[in-house]
C-alpha cells in the first residue's frame, strides 16, 4: 500500500520535530563534555578529554555516583521477588477483588511523586531512619514498583496455563512447578523489569531531593545543586554517566527481550 | 545395591526436601490463599505510601506556632484555610493547571504521529532508530536533560550564539513559562508514545485499507477510523501526561529558573524554606486529592485505557 506523499510528509514533519527535540539535550551534553575551554561555548573550542580526568579526581562526585548505585542495587533487589509475585498471582490467579487490589497496586503512579515523596518523607523520619541511605533505594522501589508489575504480568499472561496443569500431570509438585515451569516464563519481563526499575532508579531525583541530606546526596541531587549555581564542562562529564548507562540499558533491553515489549498488542 | 546413590542425585533430594517444607508450611487446604500470600509483599510495600498519606494528612491538620516553631498539639484547619484563600497559592495552582492541560494536548499531537510512524513502518532499522531516540531520554533522566536545554538555550547559550552569527541580539530564552512547557512537552513525548502504541498495533492495518479502498482519504481515515480506534491510548498517554506534569518539580525549577513554580514547587519550599511542615502537607493533600479527581474522572469516564494490568488487561 503505498502512502499519499502528503501524508508521509505531514507525519514527517511532526516526526522529525520530535525527534530533534528529543535528542538534542543528550548530543548536546555529550558534545559539552568533551570541550577543551573552561566554559560551554558554541561552536565548541575544541576537542579533548580533560573534563573526564576533573571528575575522576572529584571524590565528592565519585561519592555521589557510589551512592546512587547502591540506591539502584537496593531498589532493584526488593523489586525483583516482590514485583514478580505479585504480578504473577494478578496475571494467573482468579483473585478476589482483583480490581481493588489493582487500583491499590497503581496507587504509586497515581499519587503524584512529590506527595509520596513528602509522605515517605514523614514515615522514614517519624520513625528515625532519615538520613541513611537504604530508606532512598526503599523509595524508589515503591513508587516504580507498577513498572516491575507490569512487565511481569505481560510476559505471565503469554504462558499457557495448560503447561503448569501438564507438568502436574507428569508428577511434578507445585514448587517444582513454579521453578521449572511458571517462573522460565515469566523471565523475560522479570529481567526487563529489573532493569527498568534499575535504570529509573539511578535517575530518580525528586524523592532523593527530599530523604537525602547533604551528607548523603545521590548524584541526581548532587547535579541539580550544581547547575543552580554555575554550568561548567565537568557536570557534562559526569552528566555522560548516565546517558551511558542509558544507552546500556536500552542495548541489554534489545539484546534480552526486544525493545517493542513495551508495545505488544493484548 | 551399589549403584543406588547416583540413580538420585543430589538436586533432587535437595528439591524433595523443599518441596516436603513447602507443604508442611503450606497444607493443602490453604491452597486458595496462595494468590494473596503472592501480594502481600507488594501490598505492604505500597502501604507505606498509604502511611505516608496519613502522616501528611495528621500535619496538615496542626498549625506552626511562629514565636516557638514547635507544631500545635491539637487540630485546626487553618491551613486549608490559608492554602485557599492566598493569592499565591491560587496563582501558582492555575499556572500548574494550564500547564498541563498545554502540554498534553501539545504532547498527545507530537505523540500520535511518532506512535504512528513508529508501529507501521516497514524498515525494522527505522523502528528501532524511532524506539532508541524515544527509550534514550526517557532513561537519562530529568535533570541532565533539563541541564542539556540549559546549555541549548542559555544566554550564551548555542541558540544565542548561532543567532549572534547572522547579528540577532540575544534573547532570553530562559526561566519563562514557554521554556517550562517546552521543557515538558521534551519530558512527556515518551510516556504518551509509549501508551499510545500498544492501542496503536491493535488496529488492523487492514482497516485503513478498507477505508480507502471505500474513497476516504488518509486524512479522513485518521478521523474516522484510526483514532476513534486509539482512545484507549490516548486516555492511557492523556492521564500520564495530566497527572505528571501537573505534578513535576524539576522542569520548574531548572527551566523556570525559581519564578514560575508550579505545585510541587511551592511544597517544596514550604518543607525547606519556610519549614512550615503544615502548611506544606496541607498543598500536598490537596495536591495528591486534585491528581486522584483527574485520574478517577478520566476512568470513570472513559474506562482506563493502556493503563489497566492484569487480566483485565486482556
Amino acid at each position: 500500500m503505498n502512502a499519499p506523499l502528503s501524508k508521509t510528509i505531514t507525519l514527517w514533519l511532526f516526526v522529525a520535530i520530535a525527534l530533534v527535540t528529543l535528542s538534542a539535550p543528550t548530543v548536546v551534553v555529550l558534545g559539552a563534555s568533551f570541550t577543551a575551554g573552561n566554559i560551554i561555548t558554541f561552536p565548541p573550542e575544541g576537542l579533548s578529554l580533560k573534563w573526564y580526568a576533573a571528575i575522576s579526581q572529584a571524590t565528592d562526585l565519585r561519592d555521589a555516583f557510589l551512592r546512587t548505585l547502591f540506591v539502584a542495587a537496593v531498589c532493584t533487589a526488593i523489586a525483583i521477588p516482590v514485583g514478580t509475585l505479585a504480578g504473577i498471582a494478578l496475571a494467573k490467579y482468579a483473585v478476589r477483588f482483583e480490581k481493588s487490589f489493582q487500583v491499590y497496586l497503581l496507587l504509586p503512579f497515581t499519587i503524584p511523586l512529590i506527595g509520596s515523596g513528602v509522605g515517605l518523607m514523614l514515615v522514614f523520619g517519624n520513625a528515625g531512619v532519615l538520613g541513611q541511605l537504604w530508606p532512598v533505594g526503599i523509595a524508589a522501589c515503591v513508587i516504580n514498583l507498577p513498572f516491575m508489575i507490569w512487565a511481569v504480568t505481560a510476559s505471565a499472561a503469554s504462558l499457557d496455563p495448560d503447561l503448569e496443569l501438564a507438568a502436574a500431570n507428569c508428577g511434578a509438585p507445585p514448587l517444582q512447578t513454579f521453578l521449572f515451569v511458571t517462573l522460565p516464563a515469566v523471565m523475560p519481563g522479570v529481567i526487563s523489569g529489573s532493569l527498568l526499575m534499575f535504570i529509573l532508579a539511578l535517575n530518580e531525583f525528586l524523592v532523593s531531593l527530599l530523604l537525602v541530606d547533604a551528607r548523603i546526596v545521590t548524584l541526581p541531587v548532587q547535579i541539580y545543586n550544581s547547575i543552580r549555581s554555575i554550568i561548567t564542562p565537568d557536570l557534562a562529564a559526569i552528566s555522560v554517566v548516565f546517558i551511558a548507562s542509558a544507552a546500556a540499558a536500552i542495548f541489554l533491553l534489545d539484546r534480552l527481550v526486544g525493545l517493542d515489549i513495551f508495545f505488544k498488542s493484548k | 545395591m551399589r549403584t543406588a546413590p547416583k540413580s538420585y542425585p543430589l538436586s533432587w533430594r535437595i528439591l524433595d526436601a523443599l518441596e516436603r517444607l513447602a507443604a508442611m508450611l503450606w497444607p493443602a487446604g490453604l491452597k486458595g490463599a496462595v494468590p494473596y500470600v503472592m501480594l502481600a509483599p507488594a501490598v505492604l510495600l505500597v502501604g507505606l505510601l498509604v502511611l505516608g498519606l496519613f502522616q501528611i494528612a495528621d500535619a496538615s491538620l496542626r498549625t506552626l506556632d511562629t514565636t516557638t516553631f514547635l507544631f500545635s498539639e491539637d487540630y485546626s484547619l487553618a491551613n486549608y484555610r490559608r492554602a485557599l484563600t492566598e493569592p499565591l497559592f491560587a496563582a501558582v495552582a492555575w499556572r500548574s493547571l494550564m500547564a498541563a492541560l498545554i502540554v498534553t494536548a501539545v504532547t498527545l499531537i507530537f505523540a500520535f504521529p511518532y506512535a504512528y510512524v513508529m508501529i507501521r513502518t516497514r524498515s525494522p532499522g527505522l523502528r528501532k532508530l524511532l524506539l532508541i531516540a524515544l527509550f534514550l531520554p526517557f532513561f537519562i533522566g530529568q535533570v541532565v536533560r533539563a541541564y542539556g536545554w540549559l546549555i541549548i538555550l542559555g544566554n550564551q547559550g548555542m541558540v544565542n550564539e548561532a543567532l549572534g552569527l547572522v547579528g540577532i541580539a540575544p534573547m532570553r530564552l530562559l526561566y519563562n513559562y514557554p521554556a517550562v512547557l517546552f521543557g515538558l512537552v521534551q519530558y512527556m513525548l515518551p510516556f504518551a508514545v509509549l501508551m499510545l502504541a500498544p492501542a496503536l498495533t491493535a488496529i488492523p492495518e487492514e482497516f485503513e485499507a478498507a477505508a480507502s479502498s471505500l474513497g476516504a482519504n488518509w486524512v479522513r481515515t485518521f478521523v474516522h477510523v484510526v483514532l476513534p480506534l486509539a482512545r484507549p491510548g490516548f486516555i492511557g498517554a492523556g492521564v500520564v501526561v495530566v497527572t505528571l506534569s501537573l505534578t513535576d518539580f524539576a522542569i520548574p525549577a531548572i527551566l523556570g529558573g525559581g519564578s514560575q513554580d508550579f505545585i510541587a514547587n511551592a511544597i517544596y519550599d514550604q518543607f525547606f524554606r519556610t519549614s512550615d511542615q503544615g502548611l506544606g502537607a496541607t498543598l500536598t493533600l490537596m495536591l495528591v486529592a486534585l491528581g486522584s479527581l483527574v485520574v478517577g474522572l478520566v476512568f470513570t469516564l472513559f474506562g482506563a485505557g493502556t493503563l489497566a494490568m492484569g487480566r483485565a488487561r486482556r
